[in-house]
C-alpha cells in the first residue's frame, strides 16, 4: 500500500480515536444533546475532510507533472503559471458565498434569531423532560425507594454546590465550615445551647450562649431530637427556649428557627434560603437552586448522620 | 549597473534573525513551563519568595507576547528585510536613509521588547489579550511599526521591479492591518489626567490607563483586534513567506496567479468580519455573532486557496519533498495551516463553539497554527536565508531532518491531547445527570485533564528541543564554516 | 484592474485599507451607544473594589477565569443568570476572558464568601484538592495601590461620566450612591472603611494588623472585588 494512505489512515484513526475517548469519557456521552452531536459531527468532518484533501494534493505531488503557460514576469527568479483556478475550489467558494447570502437573507434572516429565545426554549425543554422523568419514577417507587432517590439526587447537588466548602466527606474541611456528618444531632443542639448560634438572619437576631447548661442542655437536646415530645427536657425547654422558639418549637411565626424540623430537610432548605453568617464562618445563600434541589440536598445531609 | 548582479545588504535581516531565534527560545521555554505548571501545580513555586513572578498567571501573558511580538514579529521583520530587497530588485545599500531607518527600527524594537518583558513580569498589563501593554510601550510599538512601514514603502518607492510580487502584497497588508487594529484597540486615557476635587492630579502610578471603551464595546473592539492580530500576524505575513521561500527553495513556478489573486483579495475582504466568532453567545448583538460565524465559514476557501496553491506548486516534485527537510517544513506547514483553518471555521459554528469556547480545544487550535504553521514557516525561512545571508552552507542537514521529525511528533502530541481535553471538558460542563442536576462539579472537569496536560507538556518539550536544535544549527552555520566566495547560486542549500 | 494595482503600490494600499476598514465600521459602530447603557442594579466600583480589580488584572486571573455566563442551562445552573450587556457598563477593560481553566467568576460574590476566599487564595489545594490554581501568598503582604484606583475613579468620572456620588437605581427600587473621595486622603479613608468590614471576617493576623494600622493588603482589595461580583 502507498505509504501516503497509511499515514492518512493513521492520522485519521488517531484523531477519531481521540474524539471517541472524549465522548465516552463523559457521563451519558452524547446525551441526545444537539450541541454535543453537532460538535462531534464537526470534529469528525474536520478530520475526514483534511485527510482526504491533503491526500489528494500529495498524490498530485507524487504523480502529476508541473505544466501550464508561464507568465512573462519573474521575481528574483520566481515564475508564475497562468493556470486556471482548481475547479473544486472555485465551485465550493461560489457555493459558500451563495449559501452565506441565503443564510443572511432568507434562511435565518439576521434579525430573526435570538439567543435568549433559544435559551428559554432550552430551559423549558430540559425542565419538562426532567420533571416528567421525576414524576414517573416517583409514581412507581415505594416509600423507601422515594427516600433513597431524593438522597441520591441530593448527593448530586451536594457534589457540585456544597463540596467546595464542606468537603467531599462533608467533614467541613478542618473547621472551615460545619461538619455535616454531625449536624442535626443531639450533640449539635447541645453545642447551639452552650455556644449560641448566629447568622441565620432571623428577626430575633442571634441566639446568645448559655440559655441552659449541664444536664438541662442535654435533656433539652433529647426533647428536640424527639420532635418536642416525651418527658425528658420538656420543662427545661419551656423555661429556657420557648420564649423564642415557642412551646410548640415552631419559632413563633418565623421569628426564630422552627425546631421541629431541626436535623431534617426542611431546616436545611431554610439555611439555603437565608445563608448563615455564623461563628465558624460565612455561608452564602443558595437561591439559585430549585425547590426540589434544596429539598433533595436537605434529604442527603440529614441522612449523613444516620 | 543594471547588468551586474545586485549586492543585497542583509545587515538588518541578520539582526532580526537573531532576535527571532532568541525570543523564540524564550517564548517556547515559557510555554513549556506553563504547560507543566498546569499539569503539576507545585511548579508555581508558591512557597518561594519569587512566586509572584514565576507563577502561571504572571507568566502566561509573557508567553503569548514573547511568541507573538517577539518571535513572530522578528521573523516577519527578518524575512521582509531579506525578501523585500530581492523581489523588488533593490538593495538596502542603495539608500543610506533606509539603512538608517532599518537599524533604528531594530534598536527601538529591542528596547520595546525589553520594556515589555519587564513590565509583564511586574504585572503591568491591561489584560487585553495580545494587547497587554500599557500606553508607554504602546507608543514605542507604534513608532517601531511606523519605522517598519517606512522600510516597506521606502524600499517599494525605489524598486526596480515595477510589479509587486505576491509576497509584497501580503507584507503591505500586514503593515496596514496591524497599524489600524493596534491603534484602535489600544485607545486609552492615562489616569494621570484625573483631577481630584481639591486639585490633586497625577495620582497613582504614571503608566496606568483606562480603556476608551467599556464592557461589551470593549470586547467588540478587542476581538475585532484579537482575531485580526491572528490574521495579520499569524497568517498574512506567513503566507508572504511561503509564497517566496517555497518556490525559491524548490525552483518551481507558482501554480496559479489567479488562485493567488482570488485568495489574497478574498482573505482581505473576509478576515475582518470573522472577529465575531470570539464573541459567540456573549452579550454582543445576535446579528454580529451570526455574521462572524458565516464569514468564518466562507473564509475557509481563501485560506485553503493559498495552501492549495502551494501544494500544487510542488506537483510532480515529491522527490524534493522526500529529500529536503526544508521543503518538508513548508509542505507540512501548509498542511497544518489547512488543518487549523478548517478547525477554526468549524469552531466558529455557533453550536460547536458552545462547546469549544473556553476550553483547551481552542488552545489546541491555536498551537496547530502557531507550532505547525507559523513556527515551521519561520524556521524554514531562516534556514533558507542563512546560507545566503552568512554565505555558508547549513551546518547539518541530518540535524535538520531529525529536528523535523521531533517537532512533528511534538505538534501531534500537543493538538491531539488538547483535542481530547477540550472536547471532554466542554461536554462535561454541559452534562446533566439523571436527576437534571449538573453532572460534574467544576473540579471534576479539571482533574480529568491532568493526563492530557502532561502529554501536552511532553509534546511541548519535544518541540522546544527541536527549536533548540534549530538554534544550534543556525549558530553553527553562522560561526563554524568557512566563508564562501560568492553568494550561493544553487536553489537549495541541500543541493551540496 | 488587479494588474494595474500591482504596479501602483499607493492605490494598492488604499484599496486594501478600505476593504479591511470597511468591516470594522459596519460591525463596531452601529451598536456602540446602545451596548453601554447600564442595567438597573449596576453600580460603579468603589475605590477598594477597583483596587482589587487591578490586583485581579495584575495577576492575570482572566487567563484562567471568565466573567461571562452564556445563555445555556448548564451555565445558568452553575453560575447564575446569563450575562446582560448593561451589567458591564463600568468595566474598563472588560474581563470576559477566553479560557476557563477555572470556573466563571461573574457572579462569584453570590456563592463564595470572604473567609473562603482567604483560605482559597492562600492555598487553593487545601480547600479544593486537585486544583491547579496557583497560591497567591504574596497578596497577604503586598499593599494594594489605592492611589491608582482613585486616579482611575477620577478619570472615568471626568471623561466617561461614571456616576460617582450620584444615586443609581437598584433592583429593589432603592437608590444607591457609590462614594468617591474628594482627595487622596479621603479616598484612603473610604477604602479603609470598606477594608475593615472585610477583615472582620478574616483570620490572617498579619492582614488584620495591617488594616488596623491603616494599610490595605492586596488580598483585602481582591476579596472586596470578588464579593462585589454578583
Ligand atoms: C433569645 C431568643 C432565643 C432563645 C431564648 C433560644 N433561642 Fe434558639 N435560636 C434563636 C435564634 C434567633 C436562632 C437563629 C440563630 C441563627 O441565626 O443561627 C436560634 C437557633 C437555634 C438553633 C439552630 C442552630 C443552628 O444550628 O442553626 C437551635 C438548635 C436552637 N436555637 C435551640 C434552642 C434551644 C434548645 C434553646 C433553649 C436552651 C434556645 N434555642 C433558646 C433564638 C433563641
Ligand atoms: C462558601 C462556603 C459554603 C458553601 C458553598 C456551602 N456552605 Fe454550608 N456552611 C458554610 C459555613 C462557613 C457554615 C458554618 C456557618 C456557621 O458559622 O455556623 C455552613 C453551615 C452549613 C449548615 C449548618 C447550618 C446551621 O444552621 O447549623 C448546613 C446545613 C449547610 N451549611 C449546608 C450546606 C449545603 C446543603 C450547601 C450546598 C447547597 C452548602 N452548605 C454550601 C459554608 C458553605
Ligand atoms: C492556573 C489557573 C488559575 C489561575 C491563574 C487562577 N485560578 Fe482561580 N481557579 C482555578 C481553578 C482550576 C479553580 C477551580 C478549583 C478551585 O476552586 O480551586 C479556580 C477557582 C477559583 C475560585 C472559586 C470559584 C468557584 O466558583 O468555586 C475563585 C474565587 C478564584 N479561582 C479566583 C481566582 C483569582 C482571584 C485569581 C487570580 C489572582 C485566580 N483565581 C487565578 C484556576 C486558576
Ligand atoms: C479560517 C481561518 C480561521 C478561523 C475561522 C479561526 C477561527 C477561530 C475560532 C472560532 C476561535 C475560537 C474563539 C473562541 O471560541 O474563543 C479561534 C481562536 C484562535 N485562533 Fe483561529 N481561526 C482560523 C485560523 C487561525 C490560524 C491560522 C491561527 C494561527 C495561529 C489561529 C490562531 C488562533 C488563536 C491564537 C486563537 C485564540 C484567541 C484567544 O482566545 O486568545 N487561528 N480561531
Ligand atoms: C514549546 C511550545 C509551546 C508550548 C508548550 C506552549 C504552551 C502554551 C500554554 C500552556 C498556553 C496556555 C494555555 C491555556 O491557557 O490553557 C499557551 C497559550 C498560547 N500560546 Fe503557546 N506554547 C508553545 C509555543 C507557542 C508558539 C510557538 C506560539 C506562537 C507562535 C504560541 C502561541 C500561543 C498563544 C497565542 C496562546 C494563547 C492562546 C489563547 O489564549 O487562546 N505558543 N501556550
Ligand atoms: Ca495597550
Ligand atoms: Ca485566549
Ligand atoms: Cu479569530
Amino acid at each position: 500500500m502507498n505509504k501516503l494512505y497509511l499515514w492518512g489512515i493513521i492520522m485519521g484513526a488517531l484523531m477519531l480515536g481521540a474524539t471517541y475517548i472524549a465522548v465516552t469519557g463523559t457521563k451519558g456521552g452524547l446525551n441526545d444533546d444537539i450541541i454535543n452531536i453537532l460538535t462531534i459531527a464537526g470534529a469528525v468532518s474536520l478530520v475526514i475532510i483534511t485527510v482526504f484533501v491533503v491526500i489528494k494534493y500529495v498524490r498530485q505531488m507524487q504523480t502529476d507533472t508541473a505544466d501550464g503557460v508561464l507568465a512573462r514576469e519573474t521575481w528574483d527568479g520566481i515564475a508564475e503559471y497562468e493556470n486556471e483556478l482548481p475547479v473544486g475550489w472555485a465551485v465550493t467558494f461560489l457555493l459558500t458565498i451563495v449559501w452565506g447570502m441565503w443564510y443572511f437573507i432568507a434562511g435565518y434572516p439576521l434579525n430573526a434569531y435570538s439567543q435568549i429565545g433559544e435559551y428559554n426554549e432550552e430551559v423549558v425543554t430540559l425542565t419538562t423532560k426532567f420533571e416528567k422523568d421525576f414524576n414517573e419514577k416517583m409514581s412507581n417507587f415505594s416509600e423507601t425507594e422515594k427516600t433513597q432517590y431524593m438522597i441520591d439526587m441530593g448527593e448530586s447537588v451536594y457534589i457540585t454546590e456544597c463540596m467546595i466548602c464542606h468537603g467531599l466527606t462533608a467533614d467541613g474541611i478542618d473547621g472551615l465550615s460545619t461538619d455535616l456528618n454531625n449536624w442535626g444531632t443531639h450533640a449539635s443542639i447541645v453545642d447551639a445551647i452552650v455556644n449560641g448560634s448566629k447568622g441565620l438572619n432571623y428577626p430575633m437576631g442571634d441566639m446568645a450562649a448559655g440559655f441552659a447548661s449541664g444536664q438541662d442542655a442535654t435533656d433539652i437536646a433529647v426533647y428536640i431530637m424527639n420532635d418536642l415530645s416525651g418527658e425528658t427536657g420538656s420543662i427545661a425547654y419551656d423555661n429556657a427556649c420557648a420564649g423564642c422558639h415557642g412551646t410548640d418549637g415552631k419559632g413563633l411565626d418565623g421569628s426564630s428557627p422552627d425546631l421541629l424540623v431541626y436535623g431534617e430537610s426542611g431546616f436545611i432548605v431554610d439555611v439555603l434560603n437565608r445563608g448563615k453568617k455564623g461563628f465558624i464562618g460565612d455561608m452564602p445563600k443558595f437561591d439559585r437552586l430549585s425547590d426540589k434541589q434544596k429539598e433533595a440536598v436537605g434529604a442527603y445531609i440529614s441522612s449523613l448522620n444516620k | 549597473m543594471e547588468n551586474r548582479p545586485l549586492e543585497y545588504d542583509y545587515t538588518v535581516a541578520k539582526m532580526f534573525m537573531l532576535t527571532t531565534i532568541v525570543l523564540g527560545i524564550v517564548g517556547m521555554l515559557v510555554g513549556v513551563i506553563l504547560a507543566f505548571q498546569l499539569a503539576y501545580p507545585s511548579l508555581n513555586g508558591s512557597d518561594l519568595a519569587i512566586a509572584e513572578y514565576i507563577n502561571y498567571s504572571r507568566l502566561r501573558p509573557l508567553h503569548t507576547d514573547a511568541v507573538v511580538f517577539g518571535f513572530t514579529l522578528s521573523g516577519i521583520f527578518a524575512t521582509w528585510y531579506y525578501v523585500g530587497q530581492r523581489v523588488l530588485k533593490v538593495s538596502m545599500a542603495e539608500s543610506r536613509f533606509l539603512m538608517f531607518i532599518g537599524k533604528l527600527h531594530f534598536w527601538l524594537y529591542l528596547i520595546a521588547v525589553a520594556a515589555a518583558v519587564i513590565s509583564l513580569l511586574m504585572g503591568v498589563t491591561t489584560s487585553k489579550e495580545y494587547a497587554e501593554f500599557e500606553w508607554p510601550i504602546d507608543i514605542a510599538i507604534v513608532v517601531v511599526w511606523i519605522l517598519f512601514g517606512m522600510g516597506v514603502f521606502g524600499l517599494i518607492g525605489i524598486r526596480r521591479e515595477k510589479t509587486l510580487y505576491i509576497s509584497v502584497w501580503y507584507y503591505i497588508a500586514t503593515f496596514l492591518g496591524i497599524a489600524m487594529l493596534y491603534l484602535f484597540n489600544n485607545m486609552a486615557i492615562p489616569t494621570m489626567f484625573g483631577v481630584s476635587e481639591i486639585g490633586e492630579s497625577s495620582v497613582g502610578v504614571w503608566y496606568h490607563s483606562v480603556s476608551m471603551y467599556a464592557g461589551t464595546n470593549d470586547a467588540l473592539v478587542q476581538w475585532w483586534y484579537g482575531h485580526n492580530a491572528v490574521a495579520f500576524g499569524f497568517t498574512v505575513p506567513i503566507i508572504a513567506m511561503i509564497y517566496y521561500f517555497l518556490p525559491k527553495e524548490s525552483g518551481q513556478a507558482i501554480y496559479s496567479y489567479k488562485l493567488s489573486l482570488l485568495s489574497f483579495w478574498g482573505l482581505m475582504f473576509l478576515y475582518i468580519w470573522a472577529g465575531g466568532h470570539h464573541l459567540l453567545y456573549s452579550t454582543v448583538p445576535d446579528w454580529m455573532q451570526t455574521m462572524g460565524s458565516i464569514f468564518s465559514i466562507i473564509l475557509i476557501l481563501p485560506s485553503w486557496g493559498s495552501a492549495i496553491n502551494m501544494l500544487l506548486t510542488m506537483r510532480g516534485e515529491w522527490q524534493q519533498v522526500a529529500a529536503s527537510p526544508l521543503i518538508k517544513f513548508m509542505i507540512l506547514g501548509s498542511t497544518f495551516y489547512m488543518f487549523s483553518t478548517l478547525e477554526g471555521s468549524i469552531q466558529a459554528i455557533k453550536s460547536v463553539n458552545a462547546i469549544a469556547h473556553f476550553t483547551d480545544w481552542i488552545i489546541g487550535h491555536v498551537h496547530n497554527g502557531a507550532l505547525g504553521w507559523v513556527t515551521f514557516m519561520i524556521m524554514a525561512a531562516l534556514y533558507h536565508m542563512a546560507p545566503r545571508v552568512f554565505k555558508r552552507e547549513i551546518y547539518s542537514k541530518s540535524l535538520m531532518a531529525t529536528q523535523f521529525w521531533i517537532q512533528t511528533v511534538g505538534v501531534v502530541l500537543y493538538f491531539t491531547s488538547m483535542w481530547i481535553a477540550g472536547i471532554t471538558q466542554g461536554m462535561m460542563w454541559r452534562a446533566h445527570d439523571e436527576f437534571g442536576n449538573l453532572a460534574y462539579s467544576f473540579i471534576d472537569t479539571v482533574t480529568v485533564l491532568y493526563p492530557y496536560y502532561t502529554i501536552r507538556g511532553v509534546g511541548g518539550v519535544l518541540y522546544l528541543v527541536g527549536f533548540l536544535m534549530f538554534a544550534y544549527n543556525m549558530y553553527k552555520t553562522m560561526s563554524a564554516r568557512p566563508v564562501k566566495e560568492s553568494e550561493l547560486q544553487s536553489a537549495s542549500p541541500m543541493g551540496a | 484592474m488587479f494588474h494595474w494595482l500591482e504596479k501602483n503600490p499607493f492605490f494598492f494600499s488604499v484599496v486594501v485599507f478600505v476593504i479591511i476598514a470597511f468591516a470594522g465600521i459596519v460591525e463596531i459602530f452601529p451598536n456602540f451607544a446602545q451596548q453601554s447603557r447600564p442595567v438597573i442594579g449596576t453600580k460603579p466600583y468603589t475605590t477598594l473594589e477597583l483596587a482589587g480589580r487591578h490586583v485581579y488584572i495584575k495577576n492575570s486571573c482572566n487567563a484562567c477565569h471568565s466573567q461571562l455566563v452564556r445563555p445555556f442551562k448548564s451555565e445558568t445552573d452553575r453560575y447564575g443568570d446569563y450575562s446582560l450587556s448593561g451589567e458591564y457598563a463600568y468595566d474598563r477593560p472588560f474581563l470576559w476572558g477566553s479560557k476557563r481553566t477555572g470556573p466563571d467568576l461573574l457572579r462569584v460574590g453570590n456563592y463564595r464568601t470572604t473567609d473562603w476566599h482567604e483560605i482559597h487564595m492562600k492555598d487553593p489545594a487545601s480547600v479544593v484538592p486537585g486544583t491547579n490554581m496557583p497560591a497567591y501568598k504574596w497578596m497577604f503582604t503586598n499593599i494594594a495601590d489605592i492611589n491608582t484606583a482613585f486616579a482611575e475613579q477620577l478619570t472615568i468620572a471626568q471623561f466617561f461620566s461614571v456616576p460617582y456620588n450620584t444615586p443609581v437605581p437598584m433592583k429593589d427600587g432603592s437608590m444607591a450612591v457609590v462614594k468617591m473621595g474628594k482627595s487622596v486622603a479621603d479616598a484612603h479613608a473610604l477604602a479603609l472603611a470598606e477594608a475593615r468590614i472585610i477583615v472582620a471576617d478574616m483570620k490572617d493576623q498579619g492582614v488584620k494588623d495591617a488594616v488596623a494600622s491603616g494599610q490595605i493588603p492586596e488580598i483585602v482589595a481582591i476579596i472586596a472585588y470578588m464579593n462585589g461580583l454578583k
